[in-house]
């Protein structure tokens, strides 16, 4: 505007050279003095770019009285059952923070999606068989009002676990080599070793664990193997353990999905971002025994937005770790492990990520519809997928249409899930570390978990084994044979 | 009424001024040393009115309510010391600032004589009591809670300036004192019946009337400790005093326009008794049980009898005490665990005893038990109701015994059964909480000997 003012006033003569003519001085650039005029002034001004009203709608609540870390199947089943067990509904806020809500890494997604019941601890097999129950009758717990029905895809073929005769501790150095996902121990072959002969009438300790738990596996012999399954190589196999019901393989995203449009139908919220920090407040208590302890209560859940700075304190009550690989890290920013070794307050949280991979093949000649979930004695296993003689496996044979990595929420200490309250930090719950078993039993797992929360204590199954002190005690709760 | 005013103006000099570690102790301390100097209004020397000046006076029915107003402003501030610590000390001051300024409004809005200065000075209450709530509340709600108690309230009372500018041009005159000797004419016209709404409107939606409301649960909920404590005990109050006045000025003929919010009142006191029932948040729990205890009120002052009138004197008294105590309590529940949801905290009396024994006393007073005050403002309401229609009993019966359950469930579901495992490490009462809970307790037991002075003109 002064340009042009001053073009006008000195006349056309004027125009490329401003008014330098004039005072035969410097060339006061007009534009160049505003601009600097303008900088002078807002750096005399206080504040930046100042907007009260901006758009807050990416963030979460400024309060929540739970806050779910961690959005795979097992937070959103824990969200799920504390919607559905809250006595006066609507009570509870919940709030389900996750930082990929493409689930690209999440273990989840990347599952083979396989359950059984063939485990040696028998709180596992209660969780896989309420779990099952759970997928049969998913759309009488998963319904929503005016949505399609969920279509889970369990095909109950069945598990297929072949052991060998030679020496378990042999096999299990290398497995862990080959695979260190997979810590095999059968203790059916030690136990049927020295029963030699037929192993159909006779069932061990390890079939009767299960049948008592309401189970259905059933142990065949090489012969039996090889008339049930004529295209198994039954060589170095003494014996096979099949699950005859509530035992296969289903969709897990179908589940997940299924879960997280209940649990939007429930009120429950959900949010993209990664949980930073956990404002924590200790207090000093002396336990029976006279030792002091430093008990924490986590106050704040400090969640950042993708990609920005920008994060949210939310005000919570509880705090449930479900993070599934990464629930090491998230407790460490509580103040899990931070101390002496060898102390509880030094006990960390034994759960990192394991990498696992899973290779898709075509194979035309090959079993056909009944294939059962096998696991070999080497640690192989494979299933079929869908109708076009397509396998999925862990291990990969010579030509393999597709492949993919995913992770284990690997419970280093004994390969079993962490559920319930941490001892010092009072208001962090765990829901993670299952190894590899987590979907399976995510379902029972969950509701474990929200009756921990509401009730005080486990109701419906008893998961006191389970517990974070294990680790600071000392007590592995293994599996006797696991995959 | 000066010597109450002025010290209450110089208190917010003594905290700007006071140095950061003692600003608290300051403020409470010379705060109760002014309820103390509102003590002795309490002779009343004739059964009339004290008149202190032209424009303040007090009677046995302001009085109370001022003795209530001062003995609440330190309250308020021991209640404010734990959330504030986190922030900046300039904030910190401007929040007690804002307690101070709302003392101020409220103390001359129960003594003022003139009607119109009583309409300022209830409309100034607002705005102090707006920027705690929406500064200073918990969550993103506070905003929606700030709108609809500004805009409730301030449309209820737009009729009430017209009324008041009407009947000044009328009259000549506003002063309470004088109006009461008011002579009306024993036929009405139309118009009287709206101005009997245009008064009493403002006042129903202050109190509030079950229709209106819908501003009291998020206000309460929404607003910071001090602000739930000043709205339960204080603001609600305005809306039974402006009642209890303007009905000696109202021609009595126009009496049978209370008809439809006595049913409002009596029906909406049973209904939100049992909505108590089903709230799980706590605070939600305490401000639906201020709406049904306000509804007793309501219809104590609309039949107009002298046992009635006695009797709403004393329920907002002992209403204001209780409902602030149980307000404390819940925050001190919230300060600990960050959450209001009742099925999270659980089986406290394990964990803090003297607490439960504070929730225990609060409880019981709520669901007016004998021999406290509260009992004696519904038993006076009751009677004088039962008098008025037969059949209201019914109702009131009802009230009573739903009051009691959600008051019982209240207590029990905070206080007995199993701990949540979560809560075993909470802090310890501190005695700054446990004397907040004394402070309110002790006038209320203590009024327990001698109700006489809460009850009002009529005793």
């Amino acid at each position: 505007m002064f340009r042009g003012a001053l073009w006008l006033l000195a006349g056309r003569g004027c125009v490329g050279r401003g008014l330098s003519t004039r005072s035969g001085g410097s060339t006061p650039d007009w534009t160049e003095k505003v601009s600097e005029i303008k900088k002078k002034i807002q750096s005399a001004l206080p504040g930046g770019a100042w907007d009260p009203l901006y758009d807050t709608s990416h963030l979460p609540p400024e309060h929540s009285d739970v806050v779910i870390v961690g959005g795979g199947v097992l937070g959103l089943s824990v969200a799920y059952w504390l919607k559905r067990l809250e006595k006066p509904r609507g009570a509870i806020r919940v709030l389900v923070v996750d930082r990929d809500h493409t689930y690209s890494r999440a273990s989840t997604g990347l599952s083979v999606g396989g359950i059984r019941q063939q485990f040696s601890l028998p709180e596992n097999i209660q969780l896989s068989l309420f779990s099952v129950d759970f997928l049969r009758n998913i759309n009488e717990y998963l319904a929503v009002v005016d949505d399609p029905p969920l279509d889970v895809q369990f095909n109950p073929s069945g598990y297929l676990l072949l052991a060998s005769e030679k020496g378990a501790a042999i096999m299990e150095n290398n497995v862990k080599v080959q695979r260190p996902d997979m810590a095999a121990l059968p203790s059916v072959i030690t136990m049927v070793s020295q029963e030699q002969e037929s192993a159909t009438d006779r069932s061990p300790s390890l079939t009767r664990d299960i049948r008592q738990e309401g189970a259905k596996v059933c142990l065949m012999s090489p012969e039996q193997l090889q008339n049930k399954f004529p295209w198994i190589n039954t060589d170095g196999v003494a014996l096979a353990s099949y699950g005859l019901e509530g035992e296969g393989w289903f969709d897990p995203w179908c589940l997940l999905q299924g879960l997280r449009r209940k649990i939007q139908s429930l009120g429950v919220f959900f949010c993209q971002g990664e949980v930073t920090r956990f404002s924590t407040s200790s207090s000093r208590m002396q336990t029976s025994g006279g030792k002091e302890m430093t008990l924490k209560r986590i106050h704040e859940v400090h969640v950042k937005m993708d990609h920005s700075l920008e994060y949210q304190p939310v005000e919570c009550a509880l705090v449930i770790n479900a993070a599934g690989a990464w629930s090491g890290q998230v407790a460490e920013l509580a103040g899990i492990g931070k101390g002496p070794p060898g102390t509880l307050e030094g006990t960390k949280l034994p759960v990192e990520p394991r990498k696992r991979y899973v290779y898709f093949w075509h194979c035309p000649e090959g079993p056909g519809l009944e294939t059962p979930f096998m696991a070999d004695t080497s640690g192989a296993y494979f299933r079929r997928e869908g109708l076009g003689h397509n396998y999925l496996g862990g291990c990969s044979p010579t030509e393999v249409r597709s492949a993919w990595a995913g992770y284990y929420d690997y419970n280093t200490f004994d390969q079993n899930g962490v559920v319930g309250p941490h001892p010092l930090v009072v208001n962090m719950y765990f829901a993670t570390g299952f190894s590899g078993h987590g979907l399976q039993q995510a379902p029972a797992v969950g509701r474990a978990v929200a009756e921990m929360v509401l009730k005080g204590q486990f109701q419906t199954i008893d998961l006191s084994s389970l517990l974070f002190s294990r680790f600071y005690l000392g007590e592995k709760v293994e599996e006797r044979n696991i995959i | 009424m000066l010597k109450i005013i002025i010290p209450t103006i110089m208190l917010i000099p003594l905290t700007w001024l006071s140095k950061s570690n003692m600003m608290w102790i300051n403020s409470t301390i010379y705060s109760l040393m002014i309820s103390m100097v509102c003590l002795p209004l309490m002779n009343q020397p004739c059964d009339n009115s004290l008149n202190l000046s032209m424009l303040f006076f007090s009677d046995s029915l302001s009085t109370p309510l001022l003795m209530l107003t001062t003995w609440l402003l330190p309250l308020m501030i021991i209640a404010s010391q734990y959330h504030m610590t986190k922030e900046p000390l300039a904030r910190k001051k401007l929040y007690i600032t804002m307690m101070i300024l709302l003392q101020i409004f409220l103390i001359m809005t129960f003594s003022a004589t003139e009607l119109i200065m009583f309409y300022i000075l209830f409309e100034a209450t607002l705005v102090p009591t707006l920027i705690i709530i929406t500064r200073w509340g918990g969550q993103t709600e506070r905003l929606n809670a700030g709108i609809y108690f500004l805009f409730y309230t301030l449309a209820g009372s737009l009729p009430l300036l017209v009324a008041l500018t009407y009947t000044q041009t009328t009259l000549g005159s506003l002063n309470m004192l004088l109006t009461q000797y008011l002579t009306e004419r024993l036929t009405h016209v139309w118009g009287d019946s709206l101005l009997w709404l245009a008064f009493m409107l403002a006042f129903m939606v202050k109190m509030p009337l079950y229709g209106l409301h819908l501003w009291l649960p998020k206000a309460h909920v929404e607003a910071p400790i001090a602000g739930s404590m000043v709205l339960a005990a204080i603001l609600l109050k305005l809306g039974g005093y402006g009642m209890l006045r303007i009905t000696m000025m109202l021609n009595p003929t126009v009496n049978f326009m209370a008809y439809p919010f006595m049913m409002l009142s009596m029906w909406g006191m049973v209904m939100t008794s049992s909505i108590c029932l089903r709230q799980t948040d706590l605070k939600s729990l305490i401000a639906y049980s201020s709406v049904s205890h306000m509804a007793l009120v309501i219809m104590a002052i609309l039949i107009q009898s002298p046992w009635s009138f006695m009797g709403a004197t004393a329920l907002m008294i002992a209403h204001g005490l209780t409902s602030s105590l149980l307000f404390c309590l819940a925050n001190s529940n919230y300060e600990r665990t960050h959450s209001r949801t009742m099925i999270l905290v659980r089986g406290l009396q394990m964990i803090l005893p003297l607490m439960a024994a504070w929730w225990l006393l609060a409880s019981l007073t709520n669901l007016a038990l004998p021999p406290s005050i509260n009992l004696i403002g519904e038993l006076f309401v009751t009677v004088s109701m039962f008098s008025w229609s037969n059949f209201s009993i019914i109702l009131l019966g009802i009230n009573i015994t739903i009051t009691a359950l959600y008051t019982l469930y209240m207590l029990i579901m905070t206080q007995r059964g199993k701990y949540t495992y979560h809560i075993h490490n909470i802090k310890p009462s501190y005695t700054r909480e446990n004397t907040l809970m004394l402070l309110h307790l002790t006038p209320l037991l203590l009024l327990m000997i001698n109700p006489k002075i809460i009850l009002g003109t009529m005793y």
